[in-house]
């Protein structure tokens, strides 16, 4: 396939892996986040943790939206999705993802009308079918994902369709990244910034991170051979002693993004004063929500919603596991009360969560050889 | 954009390049190794037959360089 086979060419791991070897210094260990999960996600598929030399630790970042969102908007969502007139259209994620009641698909097994989509366009050309009903779709996810959204809803009010609306989830990525960066005794030494967000946003909004943390970033693309020369020049700053935002991903990645993306965003979307991050806590203008001038397709403003806020459950790490203070299998119910089948916590639910990751390449076993006594 | 069944399609964590072999409107009819997608353009616009595009949720969000 075209932009894949050339991007997992064994050959050019070998001789990154090779260059890795010769630039760590032999028993310091670096400490290097990978913000997105999708990152994650690759990181295990392509078994790369074992390619890279033992002095380098990837640490699994907040990057997945699923993960991050906390149970009590996940009731909100059941709320509206059992109303009679409803259609409540969602990414099939978020259907398995645990509320304080049950999961989305849970309340379709109910009677619910839930229905998995893979565009908010979908979700909008059900709204066109089906003029009698209200169909609302579950806005979640980054800046990648915000403007499908906003695309969605500027069509939507161009046309006149008054039975679509969204319940606006998206949240954005710089916060969370400086929260993480704040949290005390946080060791990290660099970032891999993630790739498709940074399509939208450019690369200009981690520059904080060099400025005020003195931590390098590359922004990467998700096969193999893009993470692993992320990673080589993440260490080669390192070991320069430089500091700054590079992009690996110049095949897509701009430094201002796509000015129109970003436009529709500003167009149809603000940010929230706070917003709930699961295992992060409230998070200042982390978070965005439909514009005033749309409050005719804002699901939050035309329905009355629960907006109950639930504690995650006591023996769920997500939170940890979230800002990278401990590994998925270092949670108590990993892999035995938790599991892809039966979720407790979020990152297990995602094949992008950490957890999830974990769990389905095998690591279950292996990491608990390799727990230190 | 369908993504396989092992990928979360809320982060678009694979590099889903397709080929625009129509354009209508704000609309694209892209092909993604032999699949033929629709997809909005609104973002990209304007372009032609042949052009890559990287796709995310049913809309494209940028155009690809073509040369790895």
């Amino acid at each position: 396939m075209r932009f894949v086979d050339e991007f997992r060419s064994g050959e050019l791991a070998q001789k990154l892996v090779h260059e890795l070897a010769t630039l760590v210094e032999p028993g310091r260990t670096l400490k290097i986040m990978e913000v997105c999960g999708g990152h994650t996600h690759a990181i295990y598929k392509h078994g790369i943790e074992d390619l890279v030399p033992p002095e380098i630790d990837y640490v699994h970042g907040p990057g997945c939206p699923v993960c991050v969102i906390p149970m009590g908007r996940v009731d909100d969502a059941i709320a509206l999705a059992e109303r009679p007139e409803v259609i409540f259209t969602t990414f099939g994620d978020m259907m398995r993802v645990p509320g304080g009641r049950g999961s989305l698909l849970e309340a379709k097994a109910r009677g619910a009308d839930v229905r998995m989509v893979y565009s908010p366009l979908d979700a909008l050309e059900l709204a066109r079918r089906n003029p009698e009903r209200e169909v609302i779709f579950f806005a979640i996810g980054f800046e990648t994902t915000a403007p499908a959204t906003a695309v969605t809803l500027l069509r939507a009010r161009k046309e006149g369709i008054r039975n679509f609306s969204a319940f606006c989830n998206h949240v954005t990525i710089g916060p969370p990244l400086k929260a993480i960066l704040d949290s005390p005794g946080l060791q990290l030494d660099a970032f891999i910034a993630p790739g498709h967000v940074s399509t939208v946003i450019g690369t200009r909004p981690y520059d904080f991170i060099v400025r005020d943390y003195a931590k390098p970033v590359v922004v990467t693309a998700f096969e193999p051979i893009d993470i692993l020369h992320a990673t080589v020049m993440l260490v080669r700053q390192l070991r320069e002693g430089r500091c700054e935002v590079e992009n690996q991903y110049t095949r897509v990645v701009r430094r201002d993004g796509n000015p129109r993306a970003l436009a529709a965003l500003e167009e149809t979307m603000e940010l929230r004063d706070t917003f709930e991050w699961r295992g992060l806590g409230w998070i200042e203008q982390s978070a965005l929500k439909l514009r005033p001038e749309l409050a005719d397709w804002d699901a939050e403003a035309r329905f009355e919603l629960p907006g109950t806020r639930i504690d995650d459950p006591k023996a769920c790490q997500c939170g940890e596991v979230l800002i990278g203070a401990i590994k998925p299998w270092e949670c108590k119910v990993f892999g035995t009360a938790c599991t892809p089948e039966r979720p407790i916590g979020t990152c297990m639910v995602s094949s992008e969560g950490a957890c999830a990751a974990y769990y389905n390449y095998g690591r279950l076993q292996r990491r608990r050889d390799r727990v230190p006594a | 954009m369908t993504l396989d069944a092992e990928h979360c399609i809320t982060c678009g964590d694979i590099a889903v390049t397709a080929t625009v072999v129509q354009v209508d409107g704000a609309t694209a009819t892209v092909d993604v190794d032999g699949t033929r997608e629709q997809v909005g353009i609104e973002l990209v616009e304007p372009v032609v037959v042949g052009e890559l595009l990287l796709c995310h949720a049913g809309v494209a969000l940028e155009k690809v360089a073509d040369a790895p």
